[in-house]
């Protein structure tokens, strides 16, 4: 079912992605020490290392969940570090949590309704005097709504309130309302942490089927089986810096990424 | 038998009062998740604004002081008075809204209502302090005669007309796409942001239509007993309004409705009318009070979400596309196929 990961796409593509000399540290802890890497568009990158080696401070920096201390951040040729995180999504930035942070009293079909940026519903001129003006609009952010569900296999969910989902549903829903949102990077943290290993390949076939469609994927991932199987590139970060990049088949063969996943440690 | 009717009447302008305070309440706190522990400070703007606009200037030689006194009709002193609210919102939700979680915004909130109450109770040149103000003329006795029994129905007219358009707009922002990212803000505000929406923004907007909404409700409060001191709007009012939204049900207007009715009527106001016990003249008040905050914990020990919990989202039901169909995404600048038309 699932295809092999780098099938056929031209290293050297567009970057999309770029950052550089990325630092964020708490107090002592140097969380992100000058991380560096790039991601070409419309392939799937995962970002790797140990626990604590600052993947979701990384992430979070991106986003604008945080302020780089120092460092670039370009997105499609932009700087966006240090913006605010709603402006960096604005740009079709998106990401995900590693913990599910569903809306949980709004139903599952509210929760990706949500989604999609720039919304002339959430203008209030328009909802008091102009409401024609989106409700075809809302209509079809509701098709696309229930087809994106129809496709995570969520459908039938789609009048619950999300906080009773499964665990392993709130992660598809957390992948399902970041699609709606129509992203052209997605920064997934873990989307397949606490899953089972049947749901573990389906969120894999989704990516690429995302990936297929021309979304670009950076992957938070512990599981090596998944990152190579999936992923066309490969990104070590180790004590918050990048320790090497490469496919996962080069990396294997470097000493310095066996001894930080082996050791926990840095080089 | 008249008095009878006029006691209802006089309730049922209370009821629509505290339906638009409930509902402003309901904006700020149902919706976005807004922790207002202020609400009867924008209720005393607004009226005080009210007041003054239609009062006439301050006369010299007496020891009555206020500003502005226009001269100004209730339509516009109406409109004064709610924007005047909404910007003493605007100004405190600048400072709370900014970065601040739940609890601090809360702390924030009480403390700004604790200084313009100071200041309005101490600086007597604003709306005469400690005293307030008083004979405030009623809207159009004129047109509506002087009668005070027929008054008050023309006057409980004219409030539940203006607390049908607050029912309205409420449900109207409640039901928008608007209201619904103010709703996702209220659960988690982190991915909220993480889906583009200014958090900033929505809940400035929640709050000072929440504001304008209370600042309206004190138009007509002072509008109709021509008169508001701050001995009126204690932090114990505050108190009542949040009772009122929690019991009935928050995120619901229908619940706002139910609890203004229960708690603000029934137990605040209508209990107002019973004749004090010689001898303990608070014991009728503190009686009062003690009911409204048992209700509050029976409430929130037995059905948390209220008498009218907020309601499930309903959307039209839709035939799904085809599964063959390929997700809809954007590539690019162009847009997808699945954006608006
Ligand atoms: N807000 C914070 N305050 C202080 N220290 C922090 C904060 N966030 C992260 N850290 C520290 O920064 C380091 C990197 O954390 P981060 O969460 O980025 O790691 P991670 O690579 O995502 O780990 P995991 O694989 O366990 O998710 C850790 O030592 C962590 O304790
Ligand atoms: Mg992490």
């Amino acid at each position: 079912m699932i295809a092999a990961g780098g099938n056929g796409r031209s290293p050297g593509a567009r970057t999309l992605l770029s950052v550089e000399g990325l630092v964020r540290h708490f107090g002592g802890v140097r969380a992100v020490d000058g991380a560096s890497f790039t991601i070409e568009e419309g392939t799937i990158s995962a970002l790797i290392g140990p626990n604590g080696s600052g993947k979701t401070t990384t992430v979070n920096l991106i986003a604008g969940a945080l302020r780089p201390q120092a460092g670039r951040v370009a997105f499609d040729g932009v700087d966006i570090a240090g913006r605010l995180p709603h402006q960096v999504a604005g740009h079709r930035l998106i990401r995900t949590f590693q913990i599910s942070r569903e809306f949980a009293a709004m139903t599952v079909l509210e929760n990706l309704m949500v989604s999609p940026l720039h919304q002339s519903g959430e203008r209030l001129w328009n909802v008091l005097f102009r409401p024609g003006r989106y409700r075809a609009e809302e209509r079809a952010h509701l098709e696309q709504a229930l087809a994106v569900l129809d496709e995570f296999g969520l459908y039938a969910k789609r009048d619950d309130y999300a906080g009773n989902l499964s665990g392993g549903q709130k992660r598809l829903l957390e992948l399902a309302r970041a699609v709606m949102a129509e992203p052209r990077l997605l920064l997934l943290d873990e989307p397949m942490a606490g899953i089972n290993p049947a749901l573990t390949d389906r969120v894999a076939e989704h990516v690429l089927r995302l990936r297929d469609a021309g979304v670009t994927f950076l992957l938070v991932e512990h599981n090596l089986e998944i990152v190579e199987r999936i992923c066309d590139h490969v990104v070590v970060l180790a004590l918050g810096s990048t320790l090497a990049t490469g496919t996962m088949a080069e990396l294997r063969q470097d000493e310095a990424v066996v001894r930080a996943y082996l050791t926990g440690g840095g080089a | 038998m008249s008095v009878v009717l006029g006691y209802v009447a006089t309730l049922g302008v209370y009821f629509c009062i505290y339906n638009i305070f409930a509902f402003g309440l309901n904006i700020q706190f149902g919706y976005a998740g807004i922790l207002d522990f202020t609400v009867i400070t924008f209720m005393a703007i607004g009226g005080y604004i009210a007041g003054v606009a239609v009062l006439p200037p301050e006369q010299r030689g007496t020891e009555i002081f206020y500003v502005l006194g226009w001269n100004l009709p209730w339509p516009i002193a109406l409109l004064l008075g709610m924007v005047a609210a909404g910007l003493l919102g605007f100004l405190i939700g600048l400072v709370a809204l900014r970065r601040l979680r739940s609890d601090y915004l809360a702390i924030v909130t009480l403390a700004s209502g604790t200084i313009v109450y100071d200041v309005i109770n101490n600086y007597n040149k604003l709306f005469d302090g400690a005293a307030g103000l008083v004979g405030v003329p009623q809207p159009y006795t004129s047109v509506f005669g002087v009668n005070p029994n027929t008054y008050t129905w023309y006057f409980l007219a004219v409030s539940a007309v203006i607390m049908l358009v607050c029912w309205y707009v409420a449900n109207r922002i409640y039901s928008s796409p608007l209201g619904r990212t103010m709703r996702a803000i209220r659960e988690d505000m982190d991915v909220a942001e993480a889906f583009g929406k200014d958090a900033f923004r929505v809940r400035m907007l929640a709050m000072v239509i929440g504001c304008m909404f209370v600042g309206l409700g004190g138009v007509l409060t002072i509008a109709y007993v021509s008169a508001l001191s701050p001995a009126g709007w204690t932090t114990g009012e505050t108190f009542v309004i949040w009772a009122a939204l929690i019991v009935g049900g928050k995120a619901n207007n229908w619940g706002a409705v139910v609890g203004s009715f229960l708690v603000a009527v029934l137990f605040n106001e209508a209990t107002r009318f019973l004749p004090a016990i010689p001898g303990s003249p608070n014991l009728v008040s503190d009686i009062r009070n003690m009911c409204i905050g048992g209700m509050v914990i029976v409430t929130l020990w037995f059905r948390p979400q209220g008498v009218v919990p907020e309601r499930k989202a309903r959307f039209p039901q839709l035939p799904v596309r085809g599964a063959t169909t390929p997700v809809s995404v954007a590539v690019g600048a162009t847009g997808g196929a699945g954006s608006a038309g």
